[in-house]
């Protein structure tokens, strides 16, 4: 193993970019686009849904609830035509209508009378009859129609909580991981679209690179000089990694300024954790690259591997919510091992302590699909 | 009797069902230039592939300079010149001609005046520092030829290297591989002229994967008793083989 030659190799791929930029486009601005893409698609939490009030209420309680619903959830409009209202919603036009009867106050008060015992005047209070609010809704969005009532419950138990009530249960929450509490979707969210794409852009990169030294002949050229098959993939290797610390900082970049996701942990381990899915990506690039004899069918290949890695690697569904049978294609899957231990960086603030076992079956992996690469390469000569 | 820089006996090589190779035998010695002639499909580009190492016979025996073809230590002896360009088309000539100089260890002041004299040989100096793709397609083959040269190979291996170059230029190149024979390297071509077979010391016809006849190119006109080399090679194609004195 000569590293002059590994390092020649590696050189190459920097100096081809260097002419090339529709390629170091893709390199640096496609991850970069993709992550925005997704951050402002997924990232951001349903606003505005559109609801109509009726309130019928002749006393203030449901006014003090419509007072506190959030107004940035919920778009608010009142009207007082109930059938109308909900034409709307049939229509699609609304996601919901909520109707407060004109009892409402009187229902949701206790009732006081006073009674003539031996004469006297008695007070006595009765438990509120219960009010009844309608809430008509269209919950085909689960996104928007999932918001509106949770919303309800609690501008009524801040009305309830603001006339004195109390509770019979009450909770006391304390924090495993302070720094995290007010983690949103998108500090969730961001770890795995970063590995996602990462693996993405590296596969697709890498496929083709290899798909064109071989129909270009440069592979085979490559392969008739003293240069090794291991010497090629590890030269290779070293120009991706680098790429994918650069894609990976600039993606990082993007994930804390203009997301401001939480990054509780060590920077460095979340850059290595995204170096060895690179890794393992360009090996995985290398090796199933010779399944395609020309660029067009490396392109159908690509699907293949991308499908299972965006569904399966735990970016949107936790792995442990998958069915049972499927999880173990998930640990197949490189990524998941990356998303789940940057989530840990990111979110819990953990340390190679903790995250370690991630990084060796991500090392594990590289050295696996590296060998796998090497051995095909070689196979090529048989 | 000269060593043999190329030995192939009963060579065999299969893709799936179909016999690439079928029992060819030829021999290269030592210092000559060797021409392997044949029709397209014939199997001279997998006898080359078979001879770099780049596949492994499927049978028989190969010997490359006194080596296993696919052993390391011949790569650094043996020049390979592909019929594609072969060429990192987004590097320029100069850029291309380093990365293969350094693959094949040689030193920077060296390769810096070996790249110098290649290029001025293929005509390329006023082109080192084009990206491959702006060059015309004769520019891309000089270019090729320079890459295949670059280790002062003890056996030049060249596949169709005149292909698409202009008149002139063939002189030039067949000029240039007549010089590196009188230096005593050893060169197999693989031609569809059969006035640049003509040039060869000996050629080999080569039909579906068999060497039909052998000689030096005036024997074998001769032994066919036609005016060329090509009537001898269409005559010569439905007998078996021919060795001819």
């Amino acid at each position: 193993m000569r590293g002059s030659h590994v390092a020649a190799i590696a050189r190459k791929q920097f100096l081809t970019l260097r002419h090339d930029h529709r390629s170091l486009a893709l390199m640096l601005v496609a991850p970069v686009l993709a992550m925005l893409i997704f951050g402002f698609a997924f990232g951001t939490s349903p606003k505005h849904i559109k609801v109509l009030v009726v309130n019928q209420d002749s006393g203030a309680t449901a006014q003090n609830i419509i007072d506190k619903l959030d107004k940035d959830k919920l778009n608010l409009e009142t009207t007082m035509d109930v059938d109308g209202a909900k034409q709307q919603v049939r229509d699609g036009k609304v996601v919901g209508v909520l109707v407060f009867p004109s009892s409402f106050t009187a229902d949701s008060s206790p009732k006081v009378s006073i009674s003539l015992v031996g004469g006297k005047p008695q007070p006595s209070v009765a438990p509120p009859a219960g009010a009844h609010a309608e809430v008509y809704i269209d919950t085909t969005n689960q996104q928007l129609s999932a918001v509106v009532l949770p919303e309800l419950a609690r501008a009524t138990q801040q009305v309830a909580a603001d006339a004195g009530a109390q509770s019979p249960v009450s909770y006391d929450t304390k924090y495993a991981f302070a720094k995290a509490k007010d983690a949103r979707y998108i500090d969730y969210f961001v770890p795995g679209i970063m590995a996602f794409a990462i693996t993405f852009f590296t596969i697709l990169l890498t496929l083709l690179a290899f798909v064109s030294e071989r129909t270009s002949g440069t592979m085979d050229r490559l392969r008739v000089s003293p240069a090794t098959e291991a010497e090629i993939v590890l030269g290779n290797e070293l120009a991706f990694g680098i790429i994918a610390a650069v894609q990976g900082s600039l993606i990082l970049a993007v994930a804390l300024l203009v997301y401001h996701v939480l990054l509780v942990g060590p920077l460095w381990i979340a850059v290595l954790l995204v170096i060895l899915a690179a890794i393992d990506a360009q090996a995985i690039g290398i090796s199933i690259s010779a399944a395609a004899k020309r660029e067009s069918q490396a392109v159908q290949l690509i699907p293949l591997i991308i499908f299972p890695v965006f569904l399966l690697s735990g970016i949107f569904v936790p792995v442990a919510s998958l069915p049972g049978w499927l999880q173990p294609f998930s640990y197949l899957l490189p990524p998941t091992w990356a998303i789940d231990a940057l989530r840990d960086v990111f979110l819990r603030g953990w340390g190679m302590d903790h995250v370690w076992v991630n990084v060796a079956v991500l090392a594990g992996f590289a050295v696996l699909f590296t060998a796998i690469a090497i051995v095909g390469l070689g196979r090529a000569r048989s | 009797m000269a060593a043999e820089a190329v030995a192939f006996n009963k060579v065999v090589k299969t893709y799936d069902t179909f016999r690439a190779l079928d029992e060819l035998t030829f021999s290269i010695h030592e210092g000559e230039l060797y021409g392997l002639i044949g029709p397209n499909g014939a199997g001279k580009t997998t006898a080359i592939k078979v001879l770099t190492g780049l596949r492994k016979a499927s049978g028989g025996d190969a010997k490359v300079l006194g080596y296993e073809p696919q052993d390391p230590a011949v790569r650094p002896l043996v020049g390979y010149m592909p019929q594609e360009t072969a060429l990192y088309l987004d590097l320029s000539v100069r850029e291309n001609l380093e990365l293969f100089g350094g693959l094949y260890d040689i030193k920077k002041p060296a390769l810096q005046a070996r790249i110098k004299d290649l290029l001025e040989f293929v005509n390329l100096s006023d082109w080192a520092d084009k990206v491959i793709t702006d060059l015309s397609g004769g520019m891309q083959h000089r270019a090729s030829l320079a890459a295949a040269l670059l280790p002062k190979p003890q056996l030049l291996v060249l596949d169709e290297p005149t292909v698409g170059v202009d008149p002139e230029l063939r002189a030039t190149f067949w000029a240039r591989f007549a010089d590196m024979q009188k230096d005593g390297t050893t060169i197999l071509i693989t031609t569809h002229y059969m006035d640049e077979a003509m040039r060869c010391e000996r050629v080999g016809l080569v039909n579906h994967g068999k060497l039909i006849a052998e000689g030096s190119p005036e024997a074998l006109i001769k032994h066919a008793k036609v005016k060329t080399l090509e009537d001898a090679f269409l005559k010569l194609a439905g007998r078996g083989l021919v060795v001819p004195k």
